[in-house]
């Protein structure tokens, strides 16, 4: 045990929740601004939703992976239906997550989208429907993500469950086959 | 006699640890590339070939006559060379431990097969309803992002507002087109009807920005807004008409067609 280590964990993944974090504060921040500055509309909207969606991208193929562990999409089966895909790290290394990491993870994703929910409300008592189609967007991408990856934890646990009944139940029977065997 | 065990097992070991093998093999589970395998198997199990040859290919050294106890249940993950992608247990591509860069190669990969796919005059088109099963939102959303932008560019006045309108008439059009085939009881799925429709817009931004170059000929800009609107229609015809009963054909069909020619009246008038 190291003892010169402060009493929290440091970040594991420190370049991973900086990108993370940098997108959406990177929106966020140049909608508000702009807002103050720049007067073209056209520009404002294309790098706001350019930076969303990068954040978006990032976030769930990323930083989902390598700070929590968790990774969900997308796909068409052959029978021509939707099926939404959950994947997750085993039990073990879920465990072995950093706590920092998932605490910063999951906590900039809740408050961008309340941010966004914050703005909306502003454009909406202006009145200003161009301004609440960006924010409109961007809340659909947060939100998107939030709804993806919290299926896919509740998705993850469902699994160590089963995994681990399976597992039990299998050591149970191979004992008593050995137990008889032996005998 | 059996060459291949060094160890000798005892037969219900091997069942055992058979079985534990394919409860992992059949769980959707991974591991991450940075934790080292906490129990490497033992090379001589060499019938399972399967799960073996990862670990043979990052060279972790055997342990020594550990296959006589009973293994501790968690057998380790297997430490995927960072160029090695596929499932480490034979199943479906492991996603979760694969560098940054593979990941955006495989996601520009997809955009430039669905574009292809969708939008090109292939004679091999057999099934409509499969095309863009591998859907994905990046490219429709360029697209419309890039018309939107032509269209605000070609705009001598307002153009913030024929931005937004593009792009709000592009956006809501793709939704409404696909409830619109949803609610004549035809079979799609919504994310990839609006990203084939989105796809679909690929010849309109052409047009528009041919137009854009070329602004002052009227004749020109109609004939070429005409050509890639005929080209849209076409694209998008044969997976819109397949979704629902020849008898509603129609009724999915004229929505399309009216959005893309409004589309084709907003470039062309556009000055």
């Amino acid at each position: 045990m190291d003892l010169n280590q402060p009493v929290g964990e440091n970040y594991a993944n420190p370049k991973t929740c900086f990108f993370h974090v940098i997108f959406k504060a990177a929106a966020l921040a140049f909608y508000i601004l702009s807002a103050l500055f720049i007067d073209n509309f056209v520009i404002i909207f294309v790098v706001t939703v350019l930076l969303a969606a990068l954040d978006f991208w990032v976030v769930k193929n990323v930083s989902g992976r390598i700070l929590v562990g968790l990774r969900w999409w997308n796909e068409i089966n052959d029978l021509g239906e939707s099926v939404w895909k959950f994947e997750s790290l085993d039990q073990e290394s879920l465990a072995r997550m950093n706590k920092k990491d998932s605490w910063l993870f999951w906590w900039t994703l809740y408050l961008a989208a309340i941010a966004w929910i914050v703005l909306g409300i502003f454009s909406l008592i202006r009145l200003q429907a161009d301004y609440l189609l960006v924010i409109g967007v961007c809340l659909t991408l947060s939100i998107a993500n939030i709804v993806g990856f919290t299926k896919c934890r509740k998705d993850a646990k469902k699994q160590i469950q089963q995994f681990a009944t399976q597992t039990i139940a299998s050591r149970f029977t191979s004992s008593i086959q050995s137990a008889f065997t032996v005998v | 006699m059996l060459h291949r065990d060094t160890i000798p097992l005892h037969e219900s070991s091997q069942s055992d640890i058979d079985e534990i093998e394919n409860l992992i093999r059949a769980s959707v589970q991974s591991g991450p590339s940075t934790v080292p395998a906490a129990r490497p198997p033992s090379p001589p199990r060499a019938s399972i070939p399967i799960s073996s040859s990862p670990y043979m290919l990052s060279g972790i050294p055997p342990p020594p006559k550990s296959s006589n106890q009973k293994s501790p249940l968690i057998a380790p993950p297997p430490i995927l060379s960072p160029s090695n992608n596929a499932g480490g247990f034979g199943s479906p591509p492991n996603t979760l431990t694969e560098p940054v860069c593979d990941t955006v190669k495989r996601d520009l990969m997809r955009i430039v097969n669905n574009l292809k796919q969708v939008v090109f005059p292939n004679p091999f088109r057999e099934d409509p309803g499969m095309a863009l099963r591998d859907w994905d939102l990046w490219g429709p959303f360029f697209f419309i992002v890039f018309l939107g932008l032509v269209l605000s560019w070609s705009a001598s006045v307002k153009k913030s507002d024929v931005f937004a309108v593009a792009f709000a008439l592009l956006a809501a059009g793709a939704v409404i087109l696909t409830l619109n085939v949803l609610l004549l009881g035809g079979r799609i799925i919504f994310f990839q009807s609006l990203s084939l429709l989105g796809y679909c817009l690929f010849p309109l931004d052409v047009g528009a920005l041919i137009c854009m170059l070329n602004y002052s000929n009227a004749m020109v800009k109609i004939i070429v807004v005409t050509i890639t609107l005929i080209w849209s229609s076409w694209a998008a015809y044969p997976f819109m008409s397949a979704a629902v009963n020849p008898s509603r054909k129609a009724l999915a069909l004229y929505p399309l067609f009216l959005m893309y020619v409004s589309v084709g009246f907003l470039i062309i008038a556009i000055n």
